[in-house]
């Protein structure tokens, strides 16, 4: 019977799930398993598990209850150990990463910021601070909507016009949130998002975070803001410094698809 | 600060907390080389380095389209139709080179909502949270059916 992994902590955890529901269908009971001092949260893993909502949601749930009482690494999704067997080999093995890493996210949650343009507001913002581009607009709509040329060269200048804003808002969010931060890391790159970064955030100073996040709003009202926290700290299980978040660079475009 | 799972704050009404952090439980987290992972196909986790916004010939007619229309528009909050042009806007500004694996993704992501909202017992669905991916889903190959290819449900 394989063994599903959701997440390490130490032994002295108080609160560590046991009996709770896992993943799978009927939901398997979660357990721990102990050695060198620390403790997997696992359970036994289902047949064919795949990333369902329900299995997600369960993987999410479980170490969100473990986090609350103390610090826990989490596992990415889906991580299978053949057996209990290898679990504590892996704990024996390297105990001393994880009691480090664990020591650092000791009291610590992960908030994920992401932001993104409330579009209309931002063009309206480009064209007031840009009377040329105001302008073409103008003249474009008198000309009932303008020759291609035309309307290619308003879209070419509102579309640089925007992505400057975009790059400009990243970085000015990045600013306002890191000073209340103990951490931050760029959240994995995706279409749409303005900015999507987190932030490693004491539970003390939790609520100074959060106020930040107000400001950010009321200095940036185009900017539609989704902050999701207290989450486990997923993007701070390795050490080091996080990667650069923000900002990516005003004007650089790539479209790297990796 | 004891909130629910995953506990949320977000402006502008209900949303999907593990829609918004899917990507951290999927990409980030503890990687141990020792374990196997559970075979994520289908599930591709966007790695384009695309701003909402991409430079593109589409882009810029959709762009001065929009800016025509905002002119035509009075007033500064006329926003009725904000939700359409916002997605207009941004998933033609994405597609621009990036179609199939920004719309592939989109499904996939939606088509695992899908698959768990069947087993769910009508657990809430998350509210997608912005229209390029819906519409993205939507006007991708072959609508939800075509999804099938992501994440086999049986």
């Amino acid at each position: 019977m394989s063994t599903y992994v959701y997440g390490i902590a130490e032994c002295s955890h108080p609160d560590l799930p046991d009996g709770t529901t896992g993943v799978g269908e009927p939901a398997r009971a979660v357990r721990t398993v102990v050695e060198n001092g620390l403790a997997a949260v696992v359970s036994d893993a289902p047949e064919g598990l795949r990333p369902k909502r329900r299995d997600l949601m369960a993987h999410q749930r479980v170490l969100y209850r473990a986090e609350a009482d103390g610090p826990v690494l989490p596992m990415r999704f889906g991580s299978i150990a053949p057996d209990d067997a290898s679990v504590r080999g892996v704990l024996a093995e390297r105990g001393r990463h994880f009691r480090e890493r664990l020591k650092a996210l000791a009291g610590k949650v992960e908030y994920n910021v992401k932001a993104t343009h409330q579009e209309a507001a931002v063009l309206r913002h480009v064209m007031a601070h840009n009377p040329h581009i105001k302008e073409l607009s103008d003249a474009n709509n008198a000309a009932g909507g303008g020759s291609y040329q035309q309307r290619m060269r308003l879209g070419e200048l509102v579309v640089a016009a925007v992505q400057a804003q975009e790059a400009e808002d990243a970085e000015r969010l990045y600013r306002m949130l890191e000073p209340a931060a103990a951490g931050v890391a760029a959240g994995p790159e995706s279409a749409a998002w303005v900015a999507n970064v987190s932030f490693l955030v004491d539970r003390a100073s939790v609520e100074a975070f959060t106020a930040a996040v107000e400001r950010v709003r009321a200095d940036r009202p185009h900017l539609e803001l989704r902050v999701n926290g207290p989450l486990p700290p997923y993007s701070f299980v390795e050490p080091g410094p996080a990667a650069p978040a923000v900002p990516r660079g005003a004007g650089h475009v790539s479209e790297t698809v990796e | 600060m004891t909130t629910v799972v995953p506990a949320q704050q977000s402006r502008g009404g209900g949303s999907s907390g593990l829609y918004d952090v899917l990507e951290l439980v999927l990409d980030r987290g503890l990687v141990i080389d020792a374990f196997v992972r559970v075979s994520l196909v289908g599930i591709e986790i966007l790695k384009i380095d695309a701003r909402v916004v991409v430079a593109s010939v589409d882009t810029y007619l959709r762009f001065a389209e929009a800016c025509n229309r905002l002119d035509l528009e009075s007033g500064p909050h006329s926003d009725p139709g904000l939700p359409d042009l916002v997605g207009e806007i941004t998933e033609s500004g994405a597609r621009g080179k990036s179609k199939g694996v920004l719309s592939g993704a989109a499904e996939t992501i939606s088509h695992a909502f899908q698959q768990g909202r069947d087993g769910d017992d009508g657990e809430e669905e998350p509210r997608r949270r912005r229209a390029p991916r819906k519409k993205a889903a939507a006007s991708g190959s072959g609508s939800r059916s075509g999804t099938a290819r992501t994440d086999d449900e049986e």
